[in-house]
């Protein structure tokens, strides 16, 4: 991982077209200005996470699977 | 009584209340802003989560306290606003991967069973994982 230090007013590009600026900073969160063509996304990484998660959990659903989950998930106290 | 083309039952019919609104869809699923909540019985706490916009699209989840029994439900101020209030449930969508389960407690799905609104809310902490592992009743026993 490259790590660098910026002060908030400084900036650094990620290739040629993708500049992240630093607005500001507090103890507790920073707050960052992000200029990238239309074309390429930006997600936060939990937001991203989740598309991908959701993407497979879409193509996992089938019959054997929930017969499977059925007989193996833990079921409510007998 | 309306009736879907699901991928796991073939067609059902089902009641209007069991159609759950989702105004922003679910996360890479836009889309798709309806859902009929499926509990098929003999599979409890297993529950199913079926786009009426497409049969093929369906997803497998579990109760948040059936995977966590301590977790607490943590949304974003949009997401209240987005749901309105009252006694919020939360699903955990599955993924099946080789033999393994995983619950995705990071963003779980939130019903408001009073407005039958829905939303896909993304926690803003790092308390739990997208890919939290399902145990089985097997390993339990071990």
């Amino acid at each position: 991982m490259l790590v660098i230090r910026r002060r908030a007013g400084e900036s650094f590009l990620i290739g040629e077209d993708v500049e992240i600026e630093i607005l500001e900073m507090s103890t507790s969160q920073v707050k960052l200005g992000i200029r990238a063509p239309r074309e390429i996304s930006v997600l936060r990484k939990e937001v991203f996470l989740t598309r991908e998660q959701n993407r497979a959990a879409a193509r996992s659903s089938s019959p054997d699977v929930l017969e499977r989950l059925r007989s193996n998930i833990l079921t409510p106290a007998r | 009584m309306p009736r879907v083309s699901t991928r796991l039952f073939g067609d059902l019919d089902f009641p209007s209340e069991a159609i759950i609104e989702f105004p922003a869809g679910l996360k890479a699923f836009e889309d798709h802003r309806q859902f009929v909540f499926l509990d098929p019985a003999g599979c409890a706490p297993l529950v199913c989560l079926q786009s009426l916009s497409a049969a093929a699209l369906c997803f497998l989840a579990l109760p948040v306290r059936a995977v966590e029994p301590d977790y607490e439900l943590l949304l974003s101020g949009e997401d209240l606003e987005l749901l309105g209030p009252g006694d919020h449930l939360g699903l955990a969508l599955l993924t099946a991967a080789g033999q393994r389960t995983t619950a995705n407690l990071l963003a779980p799905v939130v019903i408001n069973p009073a407005t039958r609104r829905a939303v896909q809310s993304v926690r803003p902490d790092t308390r739990y994982s997208h890919v939290h592992p399902v145990v089985s009743q097997e390993a339990s026993c071990l």
